[in-house]
């Protein structure tokens, strides 16, 4: 049966539901801002796939999940007009010699993942994975089965597909969830708006994080890469086209301007330490995003009444969204 | 028994029964903290305002440590230099109203260690302008005397360098500074990362400890917080209990007379 399906939002869950739901089902998406939804925290994100990495800070179903939503990620990716970077070959986790208690704490804290598990890596394995990297660190983590993709293409190209398929959009439109309008015009809302759902969902809170993309044609990685370090953990994750996102500081702030020095300072002068090829890169921006999140930290699905709700993917976007949209989908009856 | 159950400390005339002071920081989550601030029965929290930009933009996680029903002590986290120390400390007053600062001035950015010198004089500025300093200071006998001498009620030495877990790295110094100024608060600030570790301070003399990384950084936060709770009342009790002296010779805690004398060789 097909319905009539409002999508509110239009940041990485918005996009995913969208697409999931046009294939059956007759759907309107509205979004505060424009088509490139520029407060949406998975348009800043570097889309790092990292259920193993991340299994140290959350919980081990959560990670499960993460494992769970790589697998869905071709299959979304495929159905779309344009092609959208998607890799799996691992992470590499290194540490400089003086903070080598960062890394073995790291790697004490792996979650036991289905079998996925970290290999401790020696200087000369490091130089197999990644060449450049040789000779400034002797010791390190490979975890075979993470991944990332490109974003920005993502963002791009869902849009094309989703106009493609004949979906209505209604751009810098604030709507009222509750309203007749609404209710009375829809058979189902899927609420996908993040923070922006603030006012209703008093438990939500914004947790700062600011990213920095570069184009570094002298650097030569070819997977994301950890920098353990005791106050300015980092990664590194290689995009197409020779760019690289630096990510990403971790503050419990609202606020949601422009990137401060200290936070450049610290993650640059980090990206400059594991490859000096930085040095030379050309900064294409710095972005600040807010990562919707309850106090738990964990993301929630919910449905009342008509509106299906998912929401709290704090820094978890990427990792998640595929299997919670998927739970959320699944509640249309 | 009477004097240990009514056993209690003073934060600038303020009775403190609990001798643990609790970070709010590097938690998985905050219902991880609010839970693991909990089990560990602090009567004190503290938290950082400096990477927050402005009040409003910080509320809805202070709103979090409010909710605990904690007295807050701010501190001053990522200061470098006394003028931005100073300015931190003001704004600290306005948004907790509260006249406690937890002072906090980095000298060297690696390891985070305190300089003695700008925290010497943040501390007389705060003080002239009515604060309640608790200086987060190093294990410096005379540096700790002249932070009593500006007026300070209460010190707070290190244990180790902030986030390491070390423990109590120099004890001759951290009992030198308890034997010295006995009529101060002294609250072992960072390092801590073992039970044991608090303990000790407490068998010390030391009022309490203060810590974050600790039990944040624990594989289980909450569990290690009852652990945390439990040793520095194992540490007190000893402390009150007044141990008794250590010995080179070995004295037997059972009598040897009455028993066979072909087990007495074996004692």
């Amino acid at each position: 049966m097909s319905y009539k399906i409002a999508v509110i939002g239009f940041g990485l869950t918005g996009r995913l539901a969208a697409l999931e739901l046009s294939m059956l089902h007759q759907v309107t998406v509205f979004e505060a801002g424009d088509e490139q939804a520029l407060d949406s925290a998975g348009r800043v994100a570097a889309a790092m796939l990292a259920p193993l990495a991340e299994s140290v800070l959350c919980e081990q179903d959560l990670a499960l999940m993460g494992l769970d939503s790589i697998a869905r990620w071709p299959a979304i990716l495929a159905q779309l007009d344009d092609e959208v970077f998607f890799q799996q070959q691992g992470t590499l986790v290194v540490a400089h010699q003086q903070d080598k208690g960062d890394l073995q704490s790291f790697a004490q804290r792996l979650k036991p993942l289905l079998g996925h598990q970290a290999h401790s890596l020696t200087s000369t394995h490091i130089n197999e994975l990644e060449p450049e990297l040789s000779g400034r660190f002797n010791q390190g983590l490979y975890l075979p089965c993470e991944g990332q993709i490109d974003n920005q293409a993502f963002y791009q190209a869902s849009y094309k597909t989703l106009q493609a398929r004949g979906v209505s959009f209604e751009f810098g439109k604030t709507i009222d969830i509750n309203s007749e309008s609404i209710q009375g015009a829809f058979d189902y809302i899927i609420d996908c708006r993040g923070l922006g759902a603030k006012s209703v969902s008093c438990k939500l809170r914004g947790v700062r994080g600011e990213v920095a993309r570069l184009y570094a044609p002298e650097v030569k990685l070819t997977r994301p890469i950890r920098l353990m370090h005791p106050r300015y953990p980092i990664y590194i994750a290689p995009k197409p086209k020779h760019e690289y996102v630096i990510g990403a500081t971790e503050i419990e702030s609202q606020d949601n301007g422009p990137a401060t020095v200290r936070s450049t300072l610290e993650l640059l002068s980090a990206a400059y330490t594991v490859h000096s090829g930085f040095a030379e890169a050309r900064l294409l921006n710095i972005q600040t995003g807010l990562r919707p999140a309850f106090s738990d930290n964990r993301p929630q699905v919910s449905k009342q009444g008509k509106v299906i709700s998912i929401n709290g993917l704090y820094r978890h976007g990427y990792l998640l969204a595929p299997s919670l949209v998927a739970d959320a989908v699944a509640k249309i009856e | 028994m009477k004097d240990c159950i009514d056993d209690s400390f003073n934060i600038y005339g303020e009775q403190i029964n609990s001798r643990l002071l609790i970070g709010s920081a590097l938690y998985p989550s905050p219902a991880i903290m609010a839970e693991s601030i909990e089990a560990s029965g602090s009567q004190i929290v503290t938290v950082s305002l400096r990477r927050q930009q402005s009040a409003a933009a910080g509320d809805d996680f202070w709103q979090l440590i409010k909710d605990t029903g904690l007295k807050i002590l701010p501190n001053t986290a990522g200061c470098h230099s006394v003028k931005e120390a100073v300015t931190l400390a003001q704004m600290c007053r306005e948004v907790f109203a509260t006249d406690w600062i937890k002072l906090e001035l980095i000298g060297d950015e690696y390891n985070l260690q305190p300089d003695p010198f700008a925290l010497l004089e943040a501390t007389k500025i705060l003080l002239a302008e009515g604060f309640k300093v608790l200086p987060y200071c190093t294990d410096d006998l005379v540096l700790c005397q002249r932070l009593a001498q500006a007026g300070c009620e209460v010190l707070m030495p290190w244990g180790a360098p902030i986030g390491t877990g070390k423990g109590l790295l120099n004890q001759y110094n951290l009992k030198t500074i308890r034997e010295r100024l006995p009529e101060l608060t002294l609250i072992v600030d960072a390092g801590l990362g073992l039970p044991s570790h608090a303990c000790q301070a407490l068998e010390m003399g030391y009022d309490a400890v203060l810590l974050n990384s600790a039990i944040a950084g624990a594989g289980c936060p909450v569990t290690m917080s009852c652990a945390f709770k439990a040793a520095v009342e194992a540490g007190r009790f000893g402390y009150l209990a007044k141990a008794m002296p250590e010995k080179e010779v070995a004295a037997p805690s059972t009598p040897t007379m009455g028993m066979p004398f072909w087990h007495q060789n074996k004692i």
